[in-house]
Parts: C-alpha cells; sequence; structure tokens
C-alpha cells in the first residue's frame, strides 16, 4: 500500500468536463510534441497513450435505453505500488522513487519492451527515436520542489487535485460519501487495491469497466509465480514423456547411430 | 510502431533457442559421443544466435551489458539472460571438453531446459490477454522445443527412429495445447485468436497445422523423406512462435 506521505493524485470524475487542459499542459511542461492523428468520430484524441502522450482525457460515449452518455476519465500511469512494469524490468531502469514515483531511467534503460508487455493501464510507451521507454513522471521535477504536477495546475474544475496520499485519499472518501448521498448508488473509488494501491486514485460514478478500467488485475508478482509454477509442471510432465519414449526401444531399427 | 512491440526477432529468437536447446537436452538421452557433441553444437548456435537478435532488437544495442550489471530476480528477462549466458559457458565448455563431467552435464541442462522454458513464462507475465490468459504456454514452448529439437537432429544425420517417434509424439501434444490455449483464452483475447484463425495470421497459424504438423506427420507415417518431413517440422516451430507473438499484440492500440 502507497505511504500517508508518498505523492499522490486525486481525478474525480464527477467534475472532470473533458476540457483535456490537463494534455494540453502535460506536453508543454514536458516538451513534448504533438500527434499526428484522424479524426475518428470522437472528441477523444488521440487514440491511446504513446512515447509523446503521456496522459489524455479517454471519452466513454454511447447510448443506453435512448438516453445518451458522455464520460471522462483521466488515462495515464497509475504509480502503482506493485507496478508491473518496476517488476518486470530486467535492468532496475524503471524504478520507484521517493514518495512511490515510478519513473524510467533513461540512461540505464536498454529499450527491451518488456515493461510495454507488461503494464496493464498501457502507460509506457517505447519512443523509436530514443530508443527508451517513456511515460508521465507525476512531474517529478515540480513535486519534489513543492509544485503541483503540470496536469493538475491546468485542471479548471477540480477534478484533478494532488497532496500527500493520506489527503488524496481523506478527499476520495468525502466525495465518495456526498456522491452516495445525492442517488450515485454506483460510485466508487477506483486504485485503492489495484496493483498493490496506485499512487492515483479516481472517483467514478459508474464501474470502473464502463470506463475501460481494468479490474480483478494480477499483480506482476502474481503472474510471474503462476508462470514458472506452469512451467515448472510442464518440464516434469514433458520431460517425463520424452525420457520415456527415448528410453523404450521397441520400435528400435538399427543399433544406435 | 503499428501491430506491437515485440516482432520479428523476438519470434525467431525463441524458434532458434528452443530448436537448439530441445535437441541438447534430446541427446542427452544418447550414449554415443557423435550425438552428444552435435546436440550441445547445436544449442550453442542456437543459444548465441538467438542472443545476437535479442541484442539487436534492443531499442540501445550497446547497453546490453546493464542486463548483467545487477540482479533483478523477479524479472523474468532478468533471469532469462542470465540463464541464456550460463548455458552458453556451459555449452562451450562441454563441447571443448574431452570427458563430459557429470556435474557440467547437468548444470548446462538445468540452463539450457530454463533457456527454452522462461519463454512461456515472459509472454505470461504481461497484460496481453493472448499471452497470459491461459497457462498454457510454458507447455506449448516446450513441446515444441522438443519437436523441433528431435528434427533438428534428425536433419543432421542422426537417423534413429526414437527420435521421429518422439518428435511425431510431441507435435501432436503440442496441437492439443494449442487448441487448448486458444479456447482457454477466447473469451478474454477475442481479437488475437479471430487473428489467429481466419485474420491476418492465419496464414501462419495454419501453416503451423498443416505444413509443420499434419504433412510431415503423413510423411513420417510413410517412412518418406525423413529429412524433408524434419525440415518441414522445424518451419512449423518457426510459424507457431510468429502467430503466438504477433497475434498476442494483435488488439495493441497503436496509431
Amino acid at each position: 500500500m502507497p505511504k500517508a506521505n508518498d505523492y499522490a493524485i486525486l481525478f474525480d470524475a464527477s467534475h472532470c468536463t473533458g476540457c483535456r487542459a490537463c494534455q494540453v499542459a502535460c506536453k508543454q511542461w514536458n516538451d513534448l510534441p504533438g500527434e499526428a492523428t484522424e479524426n475518428h468520430g470522437s472528441y477523444e484524441n488521440p487514440p491511446s497513450l504513446s512515447a509523446d502522450t503521456w496522459i489524455r482525457m479517454k471519452f466513454t460515449e454511447g447510448m443506453v435505453g435512448g438516453e445518451v452518455f458522455w464520460d471522462f476519465t483521466r488515462d495515464s500511469c497509475m504509480h502503482c505500488t506493485s507496478a508491473a512494469c518496476v517488476e518486470s524490468c530486467p535492468t532496475g531502469a524503471v524504478n520507484y522513487r521517493d514518495g512511490g514515483i515510478v519513473t524510467i531511467d533513461q540512461d540505464w534503460c536498454i529499450g527491451c519492451r518488456n515493461c510495454v508487455e507488461a503494464c496493464p493501464y498501457d502507460a509506457i510507451h517505447y519512443n523509436e527515436q530514443t530508443g527508451v521507454v517513456e511515460k508521465c513522471t507525476m512531474c517529478y521535477d515540480r513535486v519534489s520542489n513543492g509544485l503541483e504536477p503540470a496536469c493538475v495546475k491546468s485542471c479548471p474544475t477540480g477534478a484533478l487535485k494532488s497532496g500527500s496520499y493520506a489527503e488524496m485519499k481523506k478527499l476520495a472518501e468525502e466525495r465518495l460519501a456526498q456522491l452516495k448521498a445525492a442517488g450515485y448508488k454506483e460510485a466508487n473509488i477506483y486504485g485503492l487495491n489495484e496493483m498493490g494501491g496506485t499512487h492515483v486514485l479516481y472517483v467514478l460514478l459508474k464501474h470502473p469497466s464502463t470506463y475501460g478500467l481494468p479490474v480483478g488485475l494480477k499483480t506482476e508478482k502474481q503472474k510471474i509465480a503462476s508462470g514458472w509454477l506452469s512451467a515448472g509442471i510442464a518440464a516434469a510432465v514433458l520431460g517425463f514423456a520424452g525420457v520415456k519414449w527415448l528410453s523404450d526401444r521397441r520400435e528400435e531399427v538399427g543399433g544406435e547411430s | 510502431m503499428k501491430g506491437g512491440e515485440w516482432g520479428i526477432y523476438i519470434a525467431l529468437y525463441f524458434w532458434l533457442a528452443a530448436m537448439g536447446g530441445g535437441a541438447f537436452l534430446i541427446s542427452l538421452g544418447f550414449k554415443d559421443r557423435r550425438t552428444r557433441q552435435l546436440g550441445a553444437w547445436l544449442a550453442l548456435i542456437g543459444i548465441v544466435a538467438g542472443a545476437l537478435l535479442l541484442i539487436a532488437d534492443l531499442g540501445q544495442p550497446a547497453r546490453f551489458w546493464h542486463l548483467l550489471a545487477g540482479i533483478h530476480p523477479v524479472s523474468v528477462m532478468w533471469l532469462g539472460s542470465v540463464v541464456l549466458a550460463l548455458s552458453g559457458i556451459g555449452l562451450f565448455l562441454l563441447i571443448i571438453s574431452k570427458e563430459w563431467p557429470d556435474w557440467l552435464v547437468w548444470f548446462t541442462a538445468i540452463m539450457v531446459l530454463l533457456v527454452v522454458g522462461y519463454t512461456g513464462v515472459l509472454l505470461m507475465a504481461t497484460a496481453r490477454p493472448f499471452w497470459s490468459g491461459s497457462p498454457l504456454l510454458p507447455w506449448i514452448f516446450l513441446a515444441s522445443a522438443y519437436t523441433t529439437g528431435a528434427a533438428l537432429l534428425v536433419l543432421f544425420g542422426s537417423h534413429d527412429s526414437r527420435l521421429t517417434r518422439l518428435s511425431f509424439n510431441f507435435a501432436i501434444i503440442e496441437v492439443v495445447l494449442v487448441i487448448a490455449h486458444m479456447i482457454w483464452t477466447y473469451s478474454q483475447a477475442k481479437p488475437a485468436v479471430d487473428a489467429s484463425i481466419s485474420g491476418e495470421y492465419a496464414w501462419a497459424f495454419w501453416g503451423f497445422i498443416v505444413v509443420g504438423v499434419l504433412i510431415p506427420l503423413y510423411m513420417e507415417a510413410q517412412r518418406k523423406a525423413i529429412a524433408l518431413a524434419a525440415a518441414l517440422v522445424l518451419i512449423g516451430g518457426f510459424l507457431l512462435r510468429y502467430f503466438i507473438v504477433y497475434a498476442g499484440q494483435v488488439d495493441v492500440m497503436r496509431f
């Protein structure tokens, strides 16, 4: 679990208007270039994160029973406490920093992309120009100097807030209580248990899966453990079969070569 | 980078290392020096060529030594690079040794088994549902290592009926496992399974089934052109890796 004094961000979906000021602020602070994209029939843009886009607003839209819904969620690194990118990294370049933030040492990264394959949030991406991976740093350069992350600073509605983990969790719980009282029965907090607890918490009005957020996640360590267990059983069973077939000489023609 | 992150070098590496490694492990079941020496050579070539492909695939190839500059035992890829290095050393020592000391044979065999086995764990420990949705990838890769390893020994002149039978049996197990894997992962990885059966990578999947398994099985049953059948099995082993690597990333959103 994140520590009480860790850095944290709170995203409140009930306050987000989908203005994407956070996207722009992130690009500006981190000197990230724009993306060449094509209109795919939605205000959502770009269609996914990339090495040059570390945060974007995900637009979930459609019709349910004649009612239009149009929901926005933050799509970016969650700064997990048990992060798949860190645990899959073979060099330690992707690692936890002070205050629970996950960042990449770009002078040490070898560009193997194991973290890209492992991240359940698709938040880390390979930059073909630099040959290393990149993602949201929670503006480590800003927060370690007492400033808010660029996305939070730019948010005009208060949907993004930042502070200590304990503060953010308390705010989230208060907001959840308000929403429940106002009749939002499905309102919930996302990130309290996912991947060991994430340093970014979401207050959501509906079930996380309706926003396309992954639920029922296994941590990287759990996946690796079950992988080795399966491989061990496979090695024993298939090895036993192989030895048996090699030593069984019923069909042998002629001697050993 | 459309179509995913890990591509042709990775598929080739999975294939070469498993084929060579499988040949070495099987050759240990033979008493004669020629077959054992052949197995060690094939594994060394497969593992060295595979390791070079892995380095070439890195975004920063010159930094490959960072892999061995620290200890990160949780990372499957770190463990994989260590066992690759150790198995290479073990195989080299075996090749230059006149007598094969038992401890060295055991050590090398375990390292080579880990090389062959870790690749399935590597793919299972990802967020790609086609790779992580079932526990069967290590089984498939191990079975395929024995199928292709035995075929490789046959291709290099070890004409022992036990080898063709071994290849034959593991090929059948492999197909059953691949089909079970696709059924198992279908609910989570529909785009990947569809791409394998009828979509973008159907040529590789059906190529594996027909060219890599059915035709060689028929030829072996007829006892015809054993070497050609073995070569087809090897091609099938590559097509298997190819469609698993590529189809697993088919729904990764890139623009």
